[in-house]
């Protein structure tokens, strides 16, 4: 899984990510978690780009939203399409991240 | 993976076998997309099938057996006129399949495939077998919009549904474009405000309103924190004169369950939208019970300012990620209007107490005579320097023939304007009484009958000294009121003065005496409060008493005038202190 990570300030920028699924969700969360250094305390993924997206990578992404939250920060899915988004909330996993559209 | 389509008259099929592989997956759903996309099921559908079939396939494959791991997961797809149906064949033990589906707490990683599957297929049923077990998923179709030319006419029905569902579309899109747009134009609207005085309250109220009426909310509770986070107070509700008590944030925690406290707790937003999650026992649930909605804890950096509640009827939809959006946007641009105004607050007190101060000095300048009256062969300076801006030491002198005068010497327990106060009650109090100013012990004696009270009630008290000058008769007399020893200097000797008696404010009631001393041609007399000798220097070591005395005593050898004298001791002080801040006032009167 090819990620594309950047830091700016205190959030890591994630980007690259055509689908999260059971095949690489544990790859994804074990990229981004090593990106996270320190001082490092939120996380963005730009999900513009994602088409799909399964509950062993909703799974990666609370994975996620647990790291972040041990340094007060917190995870934003940036741009996800009207079908990932949807499925965010049908699993009301629009409650622990934020969902940022441009 | 291999395929192999089919077809029969009133259905089209699709079979895939996968190895028991979850990188197998993506591509087989993949491939049924196509399938589906081909025959026209709706996008909707399509994305609704391959998600279901990926989660089914995930768990047939995470679970299979260990000794049918080599056997391939089967899977077989139908497209009916109405109904797409999914089959997974897998090689697991088998299990229940629920009677409900809930979803797990949000922060579990798992759990949730079975709660998709039943969701986004409506109808699943789970056989189990000998040789292996199925689950049939059958996903409703809904009509895909038809191709002109191709398609016949779609019947009365299949429109009305596309027209409804065109309708949500945009209804819901609409219903976006419109939070994103009333959210834009309230907080600029607020924001321009802030030129103006801020009335934090109703501008809290009126900003929240809005938010009801953009997040179709109910209701809205906003409490702060206090600055040590230990507490939170209703600063505004959507019903005024809202009667819900402090929450003390630890206290609560562990006495009782409290949405809003949790929130500032783990930092995060709490949802009420289960029946268990607002308890009638929750200061919250008792006053909203059957609502829905979250609390929003929100922070300026890491400081914790408050916690937004918002809600609504069971009844109405659940938040939209698009109205929790607003509210998160309303509560963090509202969290930095209060810290603004708070900030605004504490500049405007900090100016009204450097304005009162500067008052307060500008009495106590005025109560320091710029010239001294004078008697003839005594000259008299006085110097008085306060360790804040208004102190509690002063002097007077005041004049009572051409040849007598009476000096005073006073200093007020405390510093700051309430020091300052006293001392010009006492000043006032000294001059009207001139009938006993011949009398120090008397002036004294009365002067504490009239300030007792008003000292006591403050838990105040003042050491002062009078003497009586009488230049003809070259003598003085003396009273204190607790006050540091009065000195005489001679040439070759220096002698203290220290009537006895207490300082004004301990006792109603309480006796002082009268000293006298004779003032011989070259002597020098010096009145002045301790913090002359608490002073101290860098290194800590105290001014002192005896400095002082071996100081006055070596000017008695010396010709130099009141005013040299007092140019004098103030540079010693100053010397010995070395530019250090004063702890204490200072203040002394020398007449020579």
């Amino acid at each position: 899984m090819n990620l594309k990570v950047q830091i700016k300030g205190d959030t890591l920028n994630v980007g690259g990510i055509k689908e999260l699924s059971a095949a690489n969700a544990n790859d994804f969360r074990d990229q981004v978690r090593a990106a996270m250094i320190e001082p490092l305390r939120n996380i963005e993924i730009d999900f513009s780009q994602a088409l799909f997206l399964d509950s062993c990578g909703l799974g990666a992404l609370i994975s996620l939203h647990k790291t972040v939250c041990s340094r007060k920060g917190i995870v934003r899915l940036l741009n996800p399409a009207v079908p990932v988004q949807q499925i965010l909330e049908l699993t009301r996993m629009h409650r622990i991240f934020e969902i940022v559209k441009d | 993976m291999s395929e192999s389509p089919g077809q029969s008259s009133r259905c089209s099929g699709l079979r895939l076998s996968l190895a028991c592989d979850l990188a197998e997956v993506r591509p087989a759903t993949l491939a049924v997309r196509g399938f589906l996309t081909e025959h026209k099921v709706s996008e909707q559908d399509v994305a609704a099938c391959e998600l279901a079939m990926a989660e089914a396939c995930n768990n047939a494959i995470s679970y299979a057996a260990e000794s049918r791991r080599r056997d391939p997961i089967k899977v077989e797809v139908m497209c009916h006129p109405a109904v797409v149906e999914l089959r997974i064949f897998d090689h697991t033990s088998g299990f229940c399949w629920p009677d409900e589906l809930a979803l797990p707490d949000p922060e579990n990683e798992s759990g949730r495939g079975l709660f998709l599957i039943q969701a986004l297929t409506g109808n699943a049923e789970y056989f189990r077998g000998e040789s292996g077990n199925i689950l049939v998923m059958r996903r409703p179709r809904t009509p895909q919009q038809a191709h002109f030319q191709a398609a016949p006419a779609p019947n009365p029905e299949e429109l009305s549904r596309r027209l409804f569902e065109n309708e949500q579309v945009i209804t819901d899109l609409a219903e976006e474009l419109s939070s994103c747009y009333e959210s834009l134009s309230a907080i600029f609207r607020y924001g321009a405000e802030q030129g103006k005085p801020p009335e934090l309250e109703d501008f809290s109220r009126r900003l929240l309103g809005d938010l009801l009426r953009i997040t179709a909310a109910d209701w809205f509770v906003l409490r702060l924190a206090d600055p040590q986070e230990s507490r939170l107070t209703v600063f505004t509700a959507s019903e005024p004169g809202l009667l819900l008590d402090a929450l003390e944030i630890g206290v609560a925690f562990r006495t009782f369950r409290s949405v809003e406290v949790e929130a500032t707790l783990t930092r995060r937003d709490v949802w009420f939208d289960q029946p268990e999650a607002l308890l009638s026992t929750d200061p919250l649930g008792a006053l909203k019970p059957g609502s829905i909605g979250l609390v929003h804890p929100f922070y300026v950096g890491d400081s914790l300012v408050g916690t937004l509640a918002v809600g609504k009827s069971r009844l109405r939809t659940p938040f939209t990620a698009a109205k929790i959006n607003v509210v998160h946007a309303f509560a963090d641009f509202l969290a930095i209007q209060i810290v603004n105004a708070r900030l605004q607050e504490e500049r405007v007190n900090t100016l009204l107490v450097a304005r009162d101060l500067e008052i307060a000095q500008n009495i106590q300048r005025s109560l320091l005579l710029g010239t001294l009256p004078q008697l003839p062969q005594l000259e008299l300076a006085g110097y008085c320097e306060s360790a804040r801006q208004v102190g509690g030491d002063f002097y007077d002198v005041i004049k009572l023939s051409d040849s007598t005068l009476l000096l005073v010497i006073a200093d007020v327990m405390g510093k700051g304007i309430p020091a300052a106060m006293f001392a010009v009650i006492l000043r006032s109090l000294l001059r009207a009484l001139p009938e006993l100013t011949s009398r120090p012990s008397e002036l004294l004696a009365r002067t504490n009958q009239l300030l007792f009270d008003e000292l006591s009630k403050v838990d105040m008290f003042i050491t002062a000294q009078l003497v009586f000058v009488d230049a003809r008769s070259r003598r003085l007399v003396a009273a204190s009121a607790g006050h540091c020893p009065m000195l005489i200097a001679t040439p070759g000797q220096v002698r203290t003065l220290s009537p006895e008696g207490m300082p004004l404010g301990i006792l109603p009631d309480t006796p002082f005496t009268d000293e006298t001393a004779a003032l011989d041609p070259r002597c020098r007399v010096l009145l002045y409060t301790d913090g002359l000798t608490e002073a101290r220097s860098p290194s800590g070591e105290l001014f002192g008493a005896e400095r002082l005395a071996a100081w006055l005593k070596q000017t008695a050898a010396t010709s130099c005038t009141a005013a040299e004298l007092k140019d004098q001791l103030a540079e010693e002080l100053a010397k010995f202190q070395a530019n250090m801040a004063l702890n204490d006032d200072q203040t002394f009167l020398i007449m020579a």
